[in-house]
């Protein structure tokens, strides 16, 4: 007999029904030992970069001399606050992020609703919308630098539909037409995620209340704002959250494709602390303003673990 | 009574035609909406298989005039691309192998086991991956190069390895809650110690979730622009992503050309997220949602 059992038993836990099994309720050093090397290895290539930005946002590093580091206490921020540029910078993120939340969910809700409904072929129909998604970022940059060619790109041909068009457009030229590329091509590639996720949540809507509804004589326009509006709304909500994550995350199809211009009118923060740091080599300002995005997405992180501890409350 | 036969009748005839409407209504709209989604990818795909006298145009044809496949074999012998792919390749791999192993001792604490920091582990991980790239990349830069760390395939994998393997922990966390607690009571009960109960009883139930874990790392890391940039600055260890990058459309590159190596790059990627779609969206989403 197993001596482990018998402790239990001597101290009175026997196993009822609904006790919980065994090896959940013994209290051990092993699941310390195991996360112990994750918190390490994430502490050291995350956390501390992390500390090591803030600690470096107060000082002057000098990469290319071999000066040391010196303290400048808050210039820095002195500098960040009172630069026009950066506030330029914060407007065009928040606008960028807030347009790519809008059009990928509401392309993403269009799209789960239409394929939500059974017809033939489906499988395939789905397998194509979440193409966007499973292309990487550089091809998808690739396609797109092809696709608004000034000279070539196939896209001209509708732009020339319209009335007054007779020149195809220097689409990335144009600040209005630069960011509305940026929103389409970034929602592009994100919104196939967001159809997946709400089509999940349709699914798990159980029909018996669309099939009472309808006996009670609902409308179309009815079933959806009274059964599959309240059964998404929750994942919508979570979605907005994590749509404001992703597109603030978003570098390599701005980068990629504009650089953050014409004249930084698509240059988000992101973009912004790669350019500080890497093109003008000015890393002290570059890990300032990398603080300032630090502060936004973790405030923006602690709403999505706000609202996931308010769904396990509820479901618990 | 014939008068309300009739009247049903019609009532059901009109019930069909209305259906068949809508039924039309759905094809179409599905389609519709299909063709706007995919036509990208078919432009590329257009792009490749075609010679690019006729690409070359305005307008260009919207169908493929003539079929041509000489363009792989331009682009290999024109740029080192399959140097480029192989340096992705082992990223790839070491990030992967990286992340399992270390995944696989996550997700078992975070799921089959109970104690005390369980929650504010899973919370740390939550976070961690919610940060932008960009944040670390300066101090992650300023220590590499203090630490001689630029340019080395391995170093590069240690940092795609820590951005992906959060994601990684909280898909395996996911199936790992779908073993019955009474399988590892009854493993434990006949002597079994727990973390045998995890490499006999655990991992056997849970080969999918292993190979989603898998697939997520190897293309993360594989994907991955920013980093690799920075990092493999010099040419000899350039991974395909940013490879890619450098090539210049018509300019330097036939059309042709530039387009197939977006293909090449693309298609493990597209297959095996295709493949493994659900595990991820419940990775990325922290389990709140399961695909």
């Amino acid at each position: 007999m197993n001596e482990r059992v018998d402790a239990d038993a001597m101290a009175g836990r026997s196993s009822g029904k609904r006790s919980p099994p065994r090896i959940l309720r013994r209290r051990y050093l092993l699941p310390f030992a195991l996360a112990l090397p994750i918190v390490l290895y994430e502490g050291l290539l995350i956390v501390y970069p992390i500390v090591q930005g803030i600690y470096g946002s107060f000082t002057r590093i000098e990469l290319a001399s071999s000066a040391a580091t010196t303290w400048v206490g808050w210039d820095n921020y002195e500098r960040m606050f009172s630069d026009p540029a950066f506030w330029k910078v914060i407007r065009v993120t928040l606008l960028f992020t807030a347009l790519v939340i809008v059009v990928a969910l509401t392309v993403g809700l269009l799209t789960a609703l239409l394929f939500n409904r059974p017809f033939r072929f489906r499988p395939i129909a789905r397998g194509m919308l979440m193409m966007p998604w499973a292309i990487p970022e550089v091809p998808v940059v690739m396609i797109f630098i092809w696709i608004l060619s000034p000279q070539f790109g196939v896209v001209n041909i509708l732009a020339r539909m319209l009335p007054g068009v007779t020149q195809n457009p220097q689409w990335l030229q144009v600040p209005e037409l630069a960011m509305g590329w940026m929103v389409i091509i970034s929602s592009w590639k994100a919104f196939p995620f967001y159809s997946l996720v709400i089509l999940a949540a349709l699914q798990a809507i159980p029909q018996e209340l669309y099939e009472a509804a309808r006996v009670d004589g609902a409308s179309r326009l009815q079933l959806f704002r009274h059964v599959t509006f309240p059964g998404i709304s929750s994942t919508l909500e979570l979605l907005v959250v994590l749509a404001a994550i992703f597109s603030f995350k978003q570098f390599t199809i701005i980068f990629l494709m504009t650089g953050g211009g014409p004249s930084g009118t698509t240059e988000t923060i992101v973009i912004r602390i790669f350019n500080t740091a890497f093109r003008f080599y000015d890393y002290s300002y570059a890990t300032a303003l990398g603080v300032a995005g630090f502060v936004v997405s973790l405030a923006v992180a602690l709403v999505f673990i706000l609202m996931q501890v308010r769904r396990t409350q509820e479901s618990a | 009574m014939a008068a309300q036969v009739a009247e049903s009748r019609t009532a059901t005839s009109r019930f069909h035609v209305g259906r068949l409407i809508n039924g039309a209504l759905l094809y179409v709209t599905v389609a519709v909406v299909s063709l706007i989604i995919v036509f990208p990818v078919y432009w590329m795909m257009i792009s490749t298989f075609q010679p690019s006298k006729y690409i070359l145009h305005f307008p260009p044809p919207l169908l493929p005039q003539e079929l041509y496949f000489d363009q792989f074999a331009e682009l290999f012998s024109e740029h080192p691309i399959a140097r480029w792919l192989r340096n992705s390749f082992l990223i790839a791999v070491m990030t992967m192998l990286l992340c399992m192993a270390l995944s696989v001792l996550g997700a078992f604490a975070l799921s089959n086991l109970r104690w005390p920091g369980r929650n504010l582990f899973g919370l740390f991980l939550l976070v961690t991956q919610m940060l932008p790239e960009v944040l670390i990349l300066i101090p992650l830069y300023i220590l590499y190069r203090r630490l001689n760390m630029l340019n080395s395939i391995p170093s590069l994998a240690l940092i795609d390895a820590a951005f992906i393997l959060p994601i990684c922990i909280w898909i395996l966390k996911g199936v790992f809650d779908n073993v019955p607690p009474e399988v590892l009571d009854a493993s434990v009960v006949d002597g079994c110690t727990e973390l045998g109960a995890l490499w006999r009883i655990v991992l056997p139930l849970s080969a999918p979730g292993l190979a989603a874990v898998a697939v997520v790392a190897f293309f993360f890391a594989w994907n991955e622009y920013l980093y690799a940039g920075i990092m493999l600055s010099s040419g000899d260890f350039m991974p395909a992503s940013v490879g890619l990058s450098t090539l210049k459309a018509i300019a330097q590159t036939p059309v042709e050309q530039y387009m197939a190596a977006g293909l090449v790059f693309s298609v493990l990627p597209v297959v095996f997220y295709l493949a493994m779609q659900r595990y991820i969206v419940s990775g990325l989403t922290a389990g709140a949602v399961k695909g």
